[in-house]
């Protein structure tokens, strides 16, 4: 046991710049609550699960080395499990949440075993065709609203209710800190460990008697799970679910955000969401006030900054932060 | 003569119209090197490969310890007893050689799924991992970056990762390739030590350290058997000499 807590103290010390984004989000809506900024509390939670979304695909992506282009569709089956459990009556969101894990770990483990038999390009089109396939499968589902998705309300957590302001921020954030917990301890875990080494050189850990497949199967069930959670609180903040939650483009979305931040770190897809959405929310603005005519077009200069930051900023955002502070510490 | 660890027994393998490996048969006895050679495309890589699972032979067994293994996967032969090292260093590039041995250790232990405990910085990790690279002497590099070694060390981490789950079989695949006439005795030396407890099987095309090592050599040529026997038997024998040594001489 104390083996347990001196390794959450080392991995809080290894990744301080973790522990400063989630002290950061915790006392966020100190700040919204004084500056009477309430908007800017729904951007935080809408970054805190995206960024959540992007950690569990990290796991996979950056430390497994597994190119999985269909995240999106496990964010969705995480956003369809409020929506229909709703639909048949069921309002308490610790079974929604239940019956989001149980079910994507189950995708999880059919889509895996299907696609993790190929690597490459193979691995990255059967992720996309599955995810296309999931996204089509509940764009015919008139049942759950089709093309027009369905209205739900948020869901029930016992006496916390998430309609009184902040519930549902802390219950995000609550949730956030768990999952960063837990990838902290996967990461540097003997199976964390074991999946860098797959990506690293995944015929040298079969010459070790190790199956590869059972550790990328597992990572990918867990990072899957993950998504889900996302999807799921995603939903209920949302009071809103259409297939548009899972299109491709989110899947997209996800790698974007988890590049920007840092490929292959604990805090860097949290900080690649940051990012992401507030230059989403403030570039067409901010175009809207240098050239009007074009704010339409803001993903023109949004293009190019993403794609500048992934050239030159190699190690993504939390490289560029760990470089200028060992500088700073250095003179 | 003891017990054979490694026993091939008509072992066959083609490649659409390419024979490969055609009716091998040969074993490898506890505490003997055993060196295959052949000139190249004879198909030795592809017999090691049968050997080690990554490749099943069409026809044949392969026997370790007398069980049949033929039908195994990789792993599981791994586990059995074979270690491997390739013809192109076959290392974790991207971590130091402590990490390396690291996962080694905890791969042997059959502790590499667990997802509570630490890895590289948990002290009887590192003692195991410590005592890996020590069998080939680099425990004094032990932080430095695979891709920051030079080549001849890469090797010999490659041999000591082998050697990791402490296998009665060793498959060595050109293990002095690349490598300098020092290193190389080095090497030759190290390999030599290994005897004691490891059967070998050692695929090599540097002449001088085959005949210092093998206790036996079997020559293969398009996939067969053309000669076997100790190495002053088939140093002598013409036949070896016309299909194999004596082009050695001019392809140098």
């Amino acid at each position: 046991m104390t083996r347990f807590f001196s390794l959450i103290g080392r991995g809080l010390l290894q990744h301080r710049a973790m522990m400063y984004l989630l002290v950061g989000f915790a006392l966020f809506p100190l700040y919204t609550g004084f500056a009477d900024l309430p908007f800017w509390n729904d951007v935080a939670i809408r970054i805190m699960l995206l960024g959540m979304a992007a950690m569990g695909l990290n796991l996979v992506l950056g430390y497994g080395g597994m190119v999985s282009f269909g995240h999106a569709a496990f964010f969705g089956i995480g956003a369809y499990c409020v929506g229909i459990s709703s639909y048949y009556d069921i309002f308490n969101g610790w079974i929604h949440i239940g019956f989001s894990l149980v079910t994507c770990g189950l995708m999880g483990v059919i889509i895996g075993l299907l696609s993790l038999r190929t690597s490459g390009i193979y691995f990255i089109m059967i992720t996309l065709a599955f995810a296309q396939m999931l996204f089509f499968a509940f764009v015919s589902l008139e049942t759950f609203g089709g093309d027009d998705g369905m209205s739900i309300d948020r869901a029930e957590f016992g006496l916390i209710d998430l309609y009184e302001p902040l519930r549902l921020y802390f219950l995000v954030w609550a949730a956030l800190v768990i999952v960063s917990l837990l990838l902290m301890f996967i990461v540097h875990s003997r199976f964390g460990v074991t999946l860098r080494a797959i990506k690293s050189n995944e015929s040298r850990v079969e010459a070790m008697g190790l199956t590869p497949l059972k550790f990328k199967i597992t990572a990918y069930v867990i990072s899957a799970m993950i998504c889900g959670l996302a999807g799921t609180l995603f939903a209920s903040w949302q009071e809103y679910v259409s297939p548009d939650i899972m299109h491709w483009t989110r899947s997209g979305e996800l790698m974007i955000i988890i590049i920007l931040g840092g490929l292959g770190t604990l805090a860097g897809p949290l900080l690649g969401a940051i990012a992401f959405l507030l230059l989403e929310e403030f570039l067409p603005e901010l175009i809207q006030a240098i050239a009007p005519d074009y704010a339409e077009n803001w993903m023109i200069v949004f293009g190019p900054i993403l794609i500048a930051i992934v050239m030159f900023g190699r190690g993504g955002l939390l490289g560029l932060l760990i470089k200028l502070f060992q500088r700073k510490g250095a003179s | 003569m003891s017990s054979p660890i490694l026993q091939l027994d008509g072992v066959m393998k083609s490649y659409d119209a390419l024979l490969a490996t055609n009716n091998v048969s040969l074993d490898v006895v506890a505490g003997e090197i055993h060196a295959l050679i052949g000139p190249n495309g004879a198909g030795k890589t592809t017999l090691i490969k049968q050997i080690y699972g990554s490749e099943r032979p069409d026809s044949g067994r392969i026997l370790l310890n007398g069980e049949n293994i033929t039908s195994l996967s990789v792993p599981k032969r791994v586990r059995k007893g074979i270690g491997r090292s390739f013809q192109i260093s076959n290392v974790l590039t991207d971590f130091t050689m402590r990490e390396n041995a690291i996962i080694a250790a905890q791969a042997q232990r059959q502790e590499a799924f667990q997802f509570f405990l630490p890895a590289f910085d948990d002290a009887s990790l590192i003692e195991d991992a410590m005592v890996i690279l020590d069998a080939v002497g680099l425990t004094s590099k032990a932080d430095i970056l695979v891709s920051e070694l030079a080549h001849g060390e890469r090797r010999l981490l490659e041999l000591a990762l082998a050697m990791a789950g402490e296998p009665c079989l060793l498959l060595l695949d050109e293990p002095m390739a690349g490598a300098g006439p020092q290193e190389s005795q080095h090497m030759t030396d190290i390999i030599s030590a290994l005897r004691a407890r490891h059967g070998i099987l050692l695929i090599e095309h540097d002449m001088d350290a085959v005949f210092a090592l093998a206790d036996r050599i079997t020559v293969l040529v398009e996939g067969a058997v053309i000669a076997h026997g100790t190495s002053a038997e088939i140093s002598q024998n013409p036949a070896v000499r016309e299909a194999y040594l004596g082009r050695e001489d001019e392809a140098c």
